[in-house]
């Protein structure tokens, strides 16, 4: 039978089959939804060749397939899911409605694979519904406070961008007479020469997924407040359909060069910077770690748009393969919040801090994703941003967005730092004096995350390979990737290999001497036990440093922090209810009234009948 | 023994006065012997319907009295098609409040399924009469029983809803009479498809009054705005599974005879604008209005004014398209919105109070019919994959058709506001804390086959729609198709 | 293999050389920063000593994984960075990994030892460490602004991002790149002040007030290990300021040991004056509060910054 149908039934099947089992045995159910994400990524390995499936539903012919480029996100959905749905056995044990749970995240799940593999818009809309509600189960799961907010706050902007989507679709069915993805593109539904609107409403729709700025207010509080097993697949993987519709829609000005589309991807790009920029800014402020990395996120996704924008091949060769790796670090730092979460009862770093000893192999986790967050070298991080910066500074004219990625990206220092500090290093309080390392279940994912990301940064042509393939399918011929090396159109050369060798080479060296030189007498003191300019501390004192931990920062950077995005949105939303509650009042609820309106109607019909009939 | 249409309507009238006698004998007949009704009446739909696809129209002329004198009933595969959703809806209906308040003593509660019974016995009479007067009739028929069962309980709030009700009710019954003495004088018949062939030859000035005073008639009943007061009301204060028929029965069939006269009777130019615009008045300030209500079934009204209002955008646009995506939609409100009004019912009993509060925490006690309530409110949202996603889908595409660009955008946002509002509500069931301690009043088995019923429906057309597409096409062109209409009618003679 | 070598003798001769005079230039300092004050000062070589003492001592307390990881990753950053910068341009010995890697690499590769030195400060626990930590970062965010902006103007400007490419250049043409482009110049020679983080820059450490935090949560092979990672990479940061701006070293047209001696004296006289500066104007000046400090370095140097990119627009040298 073909994959695709395959990999929908199983995880159709798995979504009803958990929400069943949990009211029988509610130990079964995360193992239930495991075991059909883990069919699936059988499915899809087993066969990566598939036939297009076409049959017609409504009088709408319906095609679904895969090809390189969907293959591409399929693994980051398909890899990132299996191992957070392993990651969830233990994270939701003990929660209350599992069956809800599990059988939203699967029907999640279906519904990004559904978007990647549809070949036509009307499925391609469909399934991205399906995504967006199903997701939208999941943020309200924690708290039904937040739905008032928070919830309705994404699904809205879910919502505005799904319909900006569906309006784009019916005209492209108007105008083109066709549903088909590709067969629409070639006619150029996208190019900017006829019919402006319905590429930027499709961008709109894919903006709004990917937490664009000035339509980024839903993400911060939905990363946030989901299940962190969910969040890493939601900021991993779900946000990396709105790049894969925006890289469908700025494929066909890649071979194409209008001016309407180079401002448009110049708006794009800035757009982009600007949320990379103020995002960081804005996360760097956080003392929740669930809300920082949110922002991170948002931010992350920023650099993934720029690279997209640039449209050329190492700008979206950095688009692909950072996409890959936020989906690999972010996906793995929420777990880590999630593991914190889970066994310190609290990821507010104001009131938890020094877990390094407690939980080692989390923050080793921590500390290599954040590593390759920031992009420092050797792991694979480093690559994508190199990739972003030589595509920028070689390839594309953009020279002052550089200095805005690079600001962002160097103000990430102070949030990745934030973070390790916030949780895992300083004071070891009182409150987490009986913290236990996360289990095996929950480690087992974040370290296999770790290791992608360490292998990457060694041997990136790993993600190269597929990409690069990918990209052909999108007009790129000929891309030039090396397995263990990067070079530009400058003919300059970065040798990842040989950087690690050294690197390994030296750490080895001085491993041995520093661990090593007079190991015999050295001892390990508590976080108390330190040298204090005179003072001792006294029992019961608390020296933790977590308030305002960024305030000169904050103090120097104070003009960016007084544009709040949310405060526009949320008057706006005010002035809307206010508006309606005036409406509304049209319905008096007095019989003579609506007498009087029917009276008055008549009157004013027949005043106007000229005007209105013939 | 043939089936014929007038069956439709001879068997609840025989019932209606059979029913005092068989209460001698057998104590339940006023609960049961209506099912029976509905359920022949279901059956007999289905049959007709069949018929009507296979051979064509059915026309039905009773007694032997030849129109313009006589009465006939006419079952194209438009009206077949709606007379099967009213028929079918009602027997659900019927099943979902079989038990409903049966502890209950007292005057009304004892003719409640009969007053049911007859308000849609008159809504399939509506719908299928070919006869002008008939249909006044019909709808006064409907009228009287909708405003006692809008006063079924007899308290303040009730009769203040059934006299607003009866209020616009006499309005329209008044106007309706006018523009059909307007009619009469000029054409001098009384049956539609003669009025429709003779209506060129009436003076412009006599036929647009006629048509004001019909669309202002047909408008209360249609809940347009600015003339649908009593809606809110009505649907508010009557019993549940009444204002579930409203939702599924009297509505449909007030849009049925609005349509029908805009669509066969008149050929006016500029109607369709004035449903577009008036639709989607009717939707946005409906939708506007649910948004900030505090009561469950008065935000359930205003939501199904507001799908009103997109029905009437659909047949104002007026392509074939269009119209089909108006007759799916006629079809998913009925059962969608029915579907919300049996579970909120449910909510609202088990809580005791009809204000939004009374939702909280709903799910711990009633896990599947908040889930049915869940699923309702996502398929009347027009989430895929539920059915309610494909007439939204396909009037869209209808109203690109005529790129009518900002008329797509406008009614995408109203279905945010409705998002909005259907959500909280989704969210108040599963999510806000609760504080009961006393009883779940569990659904009744012959309710939770409804309820259930009804969501299978939901979910197969949403993932599967071609099961029903192909009747609704048919529908839709017969409605269009006016000439052929009167010819049919007309050679019947 | 005889190749393989070669190149590991000369990656140890490298270190060698930039741990001897980052250490030196550190002593240097000391002494004329007493001189200045009409002290005596400490002799020159103080700082080897200070070393040498440092790595005699038994270390007795350890602060964990991350405190035990942090001198090694100042070493390991200093060291990898070291080899892929050209020390001399016709250098025997000091060739290294140039060609394998970029700037952008090396940009990265610096910040890798001061996150594991901030890691390090973190595990402590001492609060002042993390005091100090966030000053350095957002300092940080200060200064690379405008150090990146006149990388990235020099980047378009000769087309190469490629340090050994722009040696080439200046040895080719003799012309030195701060004639190219005097901007950039400005504007890296000002951001480095912050990197050298002396006085007015000092607030990170505030070595003045607080004998608090890393310098004494760490102690004998540990501090150690981290001065000379300090050491070379003050080295460093001179090196790369000569070789892209001030042409390079080795510049002299004579082969074998005496060209290479002759280099070497070059290279030690321009990142001798050019050690001056940020010393001198270190001596003279108050301290800045981390916000001022922030807000300087986005005031003019990133102003000279974006003059530097336009002027590398409109003047592309390319290649």
């Amino acid at each position: 039978m073909n994959p695709i149908i395959n990999i929908l039934l199983v995880l159709f099947a798995g979504s009803i089959l958990a929400f069943g089992i949990d009211s029988i045995n509610r130990k079964w159910t995360g193992w239930v939804a495991f075991l059909s994400v883990l069919l699936a990524t059988f499915n899809l390995l087993s066969q990566t060749q598939a036939s297009d499936v076409v049959f017609s539903l409504g009088g709408i012919r319906l095609k679904w397939g895969l090809s390189s480029l969907r293959l591409y996100f399929t693994y980051i959905i398909i890899i990132l899911n299996l191992l957070a749905f392993l990651y969830s056995i233990d994270y939701m044990k003990g929660k209350a409605r599992l069956g809800y749970f599990y059988s939203a995240f699967l029907l999640t799940v279906l519904g990004m694979f559904g978007v990647v593999i549809s070949k036509d818009f009307v499925s391609f809309f469909i399934f991205w519904e399906i995504m967006t509600w199903s997701s939208f189960l999941l943020i309200i799961y924690n708290a039904y406070y937040k739905i008032k907010t928070e919830g309705l706050k994404y699904m809205i902007f879910s919502a505005i961008g799904a319909y900006a989507m569906l309006t784009a679709i019916v005209f492209v069915y108007h105008f083109y007479g066709t549903f088909d993805i590709a067969t629409a593109i070639d006619q150029g539904v996208f190019s900017f020469e006829n019919h402006i609107y319905i590429p930027l409403f499709f961008a709109l729709a894919f903006a709004i997924k990917a937490a664009i700025m000035p339509f980024h207010i839903w993400a911060p509080s939905a990363y946030a407040d989901s299940p962190m097993s969910f969040t890493s697949v939601f900021s991993g993987a779900m946000s990396k359909m709105g790049i894969f519709g925006l890289l469908l829609v700025l494929s066909t000005y890649y071979a194409l060069h209008n001016p309407q589309a180079y401002i448009f991807t110049q708006i794009l790009a800035w757009l982009g910077g600007i949320t990379a920029a103020m995002a960081t800014i804005y996360a760097l402020i956080q003392t929740d770690a669930k809300r920082l990395l949110a922002y991170s996120s948002i931010s992350q996704l920023g650099y993934i748009v720029v690279a997209l924008s640039t449209g050329t091949k190492l700008g979206v060769m950095a688009a692909l393969y950072l996409a890959v790796l936020h989906a690999v670090f972010k996906g793995a730092l929420f777990m880590v919040a999630g593991a914190v979460e889970k066994q310190a009862g609290t990821t507010d770093m104001t009131k938890i801090s020094g877990l390094i000893r407690k939980m080692p192999w989390t923050f080793f986790v921590a500390l290599v994703s954040v590593i390759a967050l920031t992009g420092i070298p050797p792991v694979g991080g480093f690559v994508g941003k190199w990739l972003l910066y030589e595509a920028l500074i070689t390839e594309s004219n953009n020279y002052f967005l550089v200095i805005v990625i690079f600001f962002s990206s160097t103000a990430a220092f102070l949030y990745a730092y934030r973070f390790l500090f916030g949780l895992f290093l300083g004071q070891e309080e009182k409150e987490t004096e009986n913290v236990k390392e996360a289990p095996v279940k929950m480690l087992i994912p974040m370290l296999i995350l770790a290791l992608i990301s360490i292998v990457t940064g060694i041997m990136p042509g790993l993600i190269f390979k597929p990409a690069a393939a990918a990209m052909r399918e999108i007009g790129f011929e000929n891309v030039n990737w090396e397995m263990t090396s990067l070079s530009n159109v400058w003919g300059n050369q970065t040798d990842l290999s040989l950087i690690g060798l050294f690197i390994a080479a030296v750490f080895v060296l001085i491993f041995i001497f520093l661990t090593f030189k007079g190991k015999k007498n050295t001892r390990y003191v508590g976080t108390k036990d330190i040298s204090s300019s005179g003072e001792l501390w006294k029992e019961g004192e608390n020296w933790t440093f977590q308030q305002d931990f960024y305030k000169p920062f904050e103090r120097a950077a104070a003009p960016l922090y007084k544009y709040k995005m949310n405060k526009i949105w949320e008057d706006f939303g005010n002035a809307l209810e206010a508006f309606f509650n005036f409406f509304r009042r049209i319905y008096t609820g007095n019989g003579q009234t609506y007498a009087l309106y029917v009276i008055g109607f008549l009157v004013l019909l027949l005043l106007f009948k000229d005007y209105i009939f013939r | 023994m043939v089936i014929t249409p007038v069956h439709y309507i001879v068997a609840p009238l025989l019932a209606a006065f059979a029913i005092p006698l068989l209460s001698k004998i057998y104590k339940d007949a006023a609960r049961v012997v209506p099912g029976i009704v509905l359920f022949y009446n279901m059956i007999i739909s289905f049959v007709l319907m069949r018929q009507v696809l296979k051979h064509g129209m059915i026309n039905e002329i009773i007694a032997g009295w030849q129109p313009p004198w006589g009465i006939n009933l006419v079952l194209t595969p438009f009206t077949g098609f709606l007379a099967a959703m009213v028929s079918v809806m009602g027997f659900i209906i019927w099943l979902y409040g079989f038990r409903f308040k049966r502890t209950l003593k007292g005057g009304v509660v004892k003719y409640y399924e009969i007053l049911q019974m007859m308000m849609i016995a008159g809504s399939i009479g509506v719908i299928i009469t070919g006869d002008l007067f008939n249909m006044f009739v019909f709808i006064e028929i409907v009228g009287i029983t909708a405003y006692s069962l809008t006063a079924f309980y007899r308290d303040r709030n009730g009769a203040e809803a059934g006299f607003k009700y009866l209020l616009l009710g006499s309005l329209a019954s008044v106007f309706l009479l006018l523009a059909i003495l307007l009619i009469y004088t000029q054409t001098g018949t009384l049956n539609m498809a003669q009025i429709a062939e003779r209506m060129p030859e009436v003076s412009s000035g006599i036929k647009i009054t006629a048509l004001i005073f019909f669309l202002i008639a047909l408008g209360i009943e249609a809940e347009m705005f600015p003339l649908n007061g009593w809606t809110p009301d009505a649907y508010e204060q009557a019993p549940s599974p009444t204002s579930a028929t409203f939702a599924a029965v009297v509505s449909i069939a007030g849009i049925y005879a609005l349509v029908r006269v805009l669509f066969t009777l008149f050929d006016v130019s500029g109607v369709h604008q004035y449903l577009i615009v008036m639709g989607f008045i009717t939707m946005l300030v409906a939708e506007i209005a649910a948004i900030s209500q505090k009561n469950l079934k008065r935000m359930l009204a205003y939501s199904s004014i507001g799908q009103v209002g997109l029905v009437l955008i659909a047949f104002g646009i007026g392509s074939q398209l269009a119209v089909f995506g108006a007759l799916f939609l006629m079809l998913n409100h009925a059962v969608i919105k029915s579907l919300l009004f049996m579970t909120g019912s449910y909510f609202i009993y088990n809580s005791g109070e009809k204000r939004l509060e009374g939702l909280n925490g709903m799910h711990k006690r009633l896990p599947y019919v908040s889930a049915l309530f869940s699923l309702a409110a996502f398929a009347i949202i027009g989430f895929p994959p539920f059915s309610g996603f494909w007439s939204k889908f396909y009037i869209l595409i209808a109203a690109s058709d005529q790129k009518m660009i900002f008329l797509i955008i406008g009614i995408l946002l109203v279905t945010i506001i409705e998002l909005v509002y259907y959500l909280r509500l989704v969210g108040r069931i599963y999510f806000a804390k609760e504080e009961m301690q006393d009883i779940a009043h569990k659904p009744s088995v012959n309710a939770l086959v409804a309820m259930s019923f009804l969501a299978l429906f939901i979910i197969l057309i949403g993932i599967y729609p071609d099961i029903i597409t192909g009747y609704i096409n048919q529908a839709a062109a017969a409605l269009l198709d006016k000439t052929h209409y009167i010819q049919q009618i007309l050679a019947n003679k | 293999m005889e190749g393989i070598g070669l190149k590991i003798f000369g990656a140890f001769l490298t270190a060698i050389l930039a741990f001897t005079v980052g250490m030196f230039y550190g002593g240097l300092r000391r002494k004329i920063t007493a001189r200045v004050q009409n002290r005596v000062g400490p002799p020159v070589y103080q700082n080897f000593i200070d070393l040498m003492k440092l790595q005699g001592k038994q270390t007795n307390i350890a602060h964990g994984f991350m405190g035990h990881m942090a001198p090694m990753w100042i070493i390991i950053a200093a060291m990898t960075v070291l080899m892929f910068i050209p020390i001399l341009h016709n250098g025997l010995w000091f060739d290294n990994l140039t060609f394998k890697g970029d700037l952008i690499f090396i940009l990265y590769m610096m910040v890798f030892g001061s996150l594991g030195m901030a890691l390090g400060a973190g595990q402590s626990g001492n609060p002042n460490s993390a005091i100090g930590v966030t000053r350095g970062l957002s300092l940080m965010v200060g200064y690379e602004i405008p150090f990146v902006l006149s990388l990235v103007a020099i980047m378009i400007q000769f087309h190469t991002t490629s340090l050994q490419d722009l040696m080439n250049y200046q040895y080719q043409t003799g012309r030195w790149i701060i004639l190219d482009n005097p901007f950039a110049f400005l504007a890296a020679l000002m951001s480095s002040l912050g990197m050298f983080r002396y006085s007015p820059f000092d607030i990170v450490g505030a070595p003045a007030e607080l004998a608090s935090g890393p310098v004494s949560e760490f102690g004998g092979k540990y501090l150690g290990t981290m001065m000379t990672g300090g050491s070379v990479f003050a080295f460093i940061k001179l090196v790369l300021i000569v070789d892209i701006f001030l042409g390079g070293a080795g510049n002299v047209h004579m082969s074998g040991l005496a060209g290479t001696l002759i280099g070497l004296g070059e290279l030690l006289l321009k990142t001798f004056l050019l050690y001056m500066i940020p010393v001198f104007i270190g001596l003279v000046s108050p301290r800045f509060r981390t916000e001022q400090a922030i807000r300087f370095f986005w005031k003019w140097p990133t102003f000279f910054g974006i003059l530097a990119v336009i002027w590398a627009v409109l003047h592309p040298v390319g290649s």
